[in-house]
């Protein structure tokens, strides 16, 4: 076992499988699940430790099926007498609901009762000594950097975070696995200072294995390039221009494609791509792909909340959307079969069969027109589509960086956005379950105050 | 009454008595806490129950019912803090984080309380918010109906609306806090919140409208006429919406309405006055506490006590007693909002702004309830002052950049007003500042003050919490709008 973790998978199998039994002796279909998650945090800065933190947490949770009212219940310990306790929640929950046919247990055929998990865990160093070494390592590194700026750079805080998880599910079909998960992160924020005042930016690095992880000189690098690189800034004119979104930035707007095809979204009217399946609904020559089976991906699983497997399929091909995120409840609301997606999407791709280019040539396919390498704030309204950000960025003329950009609003509507991607650059950055390289849009509308 | 030995009583019999915990033990395990020589080591014990209840299609569907407990074990050495907790408060589990936050603080192992603390120092009672039945499930059936009531009028209201959800989360939520000063104060929070969100459709259209209302109570106050106000609230949104145009676009006078809208001060000044940001010299406003920042006439305030709003707290999370402070008076900036941590070693006092998420969350300075003190305008003479520019009246949150002090906020209800008239509802835009600057620029102030529904949440490194921002309507002559017509 971990030093992370205070339980075994076999204990959490037991403890969902109890729920379940007790469950079934009070006549309710029921649905359990216990998780156990550990972790170790340092932060430093200025060559001190900032905080320092080890913490554990679990939880068990059950969702009873009664002539089609259900009911859900938790609480944060094993022990049989909690988990009495909490049986007996839902199913006074489930005495008091309306009935929705659609929300039962998915069927025995759907289940994943055996087949392929793939790698989430590696065994790695978590421990507050070893997270310490690998926070003052980049505070080294980055006060380095920051001393040789002549007083340009400043550096905030570093920090070293490992995490192990492990969570097991039971239904009253006689589904009971369990998964183990493990996660390495770091990160740098870099302060850069002139006399118009002081900008932040930080470099992040996220992986399941130590190993993976990005050195402490290229997250202090980055980080300082960043927040270097937006000394300077001023506002532009309101204008239309197109936009070339960085790889950072860029995955927001494919998480925000995918978040419309999930069925929640779908099912509840709130989603700006009406009845997608079928449709047009990005530029001609985008794919978005879902592969749920990545070694040690950061959004991969063998089975969802259900029992249900996802699986490696194309949800996007050629700008038309075939497939949507669904769950077992609305898989049923919408008349489709369930995806495995309860818990929202696996590892996804976007990708254009059109030639993006490295970043040189992304910039000069821009031409003229604004860089985005920061989203803040601002929304997008489910419904419509109508998208709104405060942005920074570059402002670029014929292919050449002029000057860095801060002070702009962005705006432009998500159908439109996504039907004017003009190219997929081939610098190809993974932030958490999204992996997509720099994206071109033909015009979004800009608003400074130059 | 609330807080005071009561709540202490409620902490003993629901999460202490169970765990056979008692002070002594407590005391035992702050002594352990505080060796090595911690400048600050508390625990921080909480117990919180959570019920709710989920409308969609006209029928409530869906309920859930969750427990969770723990305690947090913090120690500060200077500015170097450790932290660990533990969903298990039994003595032995108790001791052994102590002992954790005693290896990760490399503090040495030098006793100073080798008899445990006594816990003599005992907080005062408090009538802010009273103690209340929040989840219980004899509520069930008089929930549910108010849920489906809502769905009906909603309905009702127009025929536009094709989609209505709605759902109530209850809390019961108890907390004691105990220090190796010797303090110990409890607390009893219940919260109830009601949301709702609606789906205009027309003519292959969509617009979404939202309402809801928070209280630290139960059912009762949550009387028809209350309810009813926050379904027209929600329609009327959605319906508007339906029909809204492009929102204009570059610099021009914006009009804020009363209410929500004040997240503005909320981004704008209050987050840059938060004691750590200062401390850790991250503040654009470091340096600039004596100096001008707005008109005279502007004057922002941070109050936790004050009676129905969210943001109060009759002792905040390290137990100390909510302060009124003064962040901007008459224009110019005046105060920072503190933790016991960040005023410590700032050599100043607690403002009682230290809060946090659960016990397993470390407290910050956080905000309260944040507002703009009223004006002398009417707030119509305020919109007939604008020749083009656009009136806010509800926002989708905001955002503030701490070090450039650059923030902006998102409106999900607003107007273009021409020549001192509402034109017509404009989609979403965001809107954005610089926190020293945008004030400078507001010039009319009005009579109006009101407050957020309940519905506020502030997020701060991962950690959301309920706050309360108010304002009244006041006019702003320069900013920038992020619409999409040209």
């Amino acid at each position: 076992m971990s030093e992370l973790l205070t339980h075994s998978e076999q204990e959490l199998r037991d403890a969902a499988a109890l729920a379940v039994d007790l469950a079934g002796r009070r006549g309710v279909g029921a649905r359990a699940s216990a998780s156990n998650n550990g972790f170790a945090k340092i932060e430093v800065q200025a060559g001190e430790v900032e905080t320092a933190e080890r913490s554990g947490s679990q939880s068990l949770s059950i969702t009873v099926f009664r002539d089609g009212k259900r009911g859900s219940a938790s609480a944060a310990t094993f022990d049989r007498a909690a988990i009495e306790r909490v049986v007996e929640e839902a199913i006074l929950i489930a005495d008091h609901v309306q009935p929705d046919t659609d929300a039962g247990l998915a069927p025995t055929e759907w289940l994943a009762l055996t087949g392929p998990q793939p790698e989430m865990f590696a065994e790695g160093q978590r421990d507050p000594e070893t997270l310490m070494a690998a926070a003052f390592a980049i505070d080294q590194v980055a006060g380095a950097i920051a001393g040789a700026s002549k007083g340009t750079l400043r550096v905030g805080q570093c920090a070293a975070v490992g995490s192990e998880g492990i969570w097991a599910l039971a239904t009253s079909d006689g589904f009971c696995r369990s998964s183990r998960t493990s996660n390495d992160g770091r990160w740098c924020v870099m302060l850069a200072q002139d006399d118009a005042g002081s900008t932040s930016d930080y470099c992040q690095s996220q992986e399941r294995r130590p190993e993976d992880l990005l050195s402490a000189e290229l997250i202090a690098q980055r980080a300082a390039d960043r927040a270097g690189s937006a000394l300077g800034a001023r506002s532009i004119r309101s204008s239309r221009t197109p936009v070339l979104f960085d790889a950072r930035t860029a995955a927001s707007l494919a998480g925000e494609l995918a978040g419309t095809l999930t069925g929640m979204a779908q099912y509840r009217k709130m989603s700006f791509l009406a009845d997608p399946i079928g449709r047009a609904v990005c530029a001609s020559h985008i794919n978005l792909s879902e592969d749920p089976f990545e070694p040690l991906g950061l959004a991969s699983g063998g089975f969802d909340s259900e029992g249900i497997a996802g699986s490696a399929r194309s949800v996007v091909r050629s700008g038309v959307a075939e497939g949507l995120f669904l769950s077992a409840f609305t898989a049923r609301k919408l008349g489709m079969a369930p995806t495995g997606n309860a818990d929202g999407f696996y590892n996804l791709r976007l990708t254009s069969e059109a030639d993006g280019g490295d970043w040189q040539a992304m910039l000069a396919r821009l031409g003229t027109g604004l860089v985005v390498t920061g989203l803040h704030g601002g929304s997008t309204d489910p419904a419509s589509g109508n998208w709104t950000r405060a942005v920074n960025g570059l402002w670029v003329e014929d292919g050449a960086v002029v000057h860095p950009v801060t002070d702009v609003t962005l705006a432009g509507s998500m159908p439109a956005m996504l039907k004017g991607i003009v190219a997929i650059g081939s610098d190809v950055e993974r932030q958490g379950a999204i992996r997509t390289g720099p994206i071109l849009i033909d015009e979004m509308q800009i608003g400074g105050s130059a | 009454m609330n807080g005071g030995e009561l709540a202490i009583a409620r902490v003993r019999e629901r999460l202490l008595a169970p765990a056979d915990l008692d002070e002594a033990a407590i005391g035992r395990a702050l002594g352990e806490l505080a060796g090595g020589g911690a400048d600050i080591a508390d625990l921080y014990f909480e117990t919180t129950s959570v019920r709710s209840w989920r409308l969609e299609r006209g029928k409530v569907t869906n309920g859930s019912f969750g427990m969770r407990q723990g305690v947090g074990a913090r120690a500060a050495h200077g500015g170097s803090v450790s932290f660990a907790h533990s969903a298990d408060v039994r003595e032995q589990p108790l001791l052994d984080i102590a002992r954790a936050v005693r290896t990760l603080a490399r503090h040495g192992d030098a006793v100073r309380h080798p008899q445990g603390v006594e816990l003599t120092r005992r907080a005062g009672e408090h009538s802010l918010y009273l103690p209340a039945e929040t989840v219980a499930v004899a509520d069930a059936a008089a929930w549910i109906a108010l849920l489906e009531r809502i769905d009906q009028t909603a309905h009702a209201a127009d025929p536009r609306i094709v989609r209505v959800d709605a759902n109530v989360r209850a809390f019961d939520t108890s907390i004691l806090v105990a220090n190796a000063e010797g303090e110990i104060a409890a607390d009893i929070r219940p919260m109830t919140i009601l949301s709702m969100m609606v789906v205009a459709e027309q003519g292959g259209k969509r617009a979404r409208g939202q309402a809801g209302i928070g209280k630290r109570t139960g059912l009762v106050a949550f009387d028809t006429a209350s309810v009813d106000t926050m379904v027209k609230t929600a329609v009327q949104m959605a319906l508007h919406n339906l029909d809204a145009v492009p929102a204009p676009v570059g610099e021009m006078p914006v009009v804020l309405g009363p209410g929500y809208p004040g997240v503005l001060f909320h981004e704008a000044v209050g987050h840059g006055l938060e004691g750590d940001h200062h401390r850790k010299h991250l503040s654009a406003f470091e340096g600039k506490v004596g100096e001008r920042i707005a008109a005279p006439g502007v004057t922002v305030i941070d109050d936790g006590g004050l009676p129905g709003q969210l943001g109060s707290l009759g002792i905040d999370d390290e137990g100390s007693a909510p302060d009124r402070t003064v962040l901007v008076n008459d224009g110019v900036l005046t105060g920072l909002m503190q933790d016991r941590l960040n005023a410590g070693l700032m050599n100043q006092r607690s403002t009682g702004n230290g809060r946090r998420q659960s016990y397993a969350d470390l407290p910050m300075p956080r905000m309260t309830n944040t507002f703009l003190a009223n004006g002398t305008h009417d707030p119509a003479d305020i919109i007939a002052s604008i020749d083009r520019g656009i009136y806010a009246t509800e926002f989708d949150g905001g955002q503030v950049d701490i070090v450039t002090g650059r923030f902006n906020f998102t409106t999900i209800e607003a107007w273009l007003v021409e020549k001192g008239k509402l034109v017509a509802p404009v989609q979403g835009a965001t809107l954005i500042g610089v926190g020293h600057e945008a004030l400078q620029h507001i010039s009319m102030v009005g009579n109006d003050l009101g407050f957020d529904t309940g519905m506020a949440t502030c997020g701060k490194q991962g950690q959301t919490i309920n706050v309360s921002v108010g304002q009244p309507s006041l006019r702003i002559d320069r900013m920038t709008v992020g619409g999409q017509a040209s």
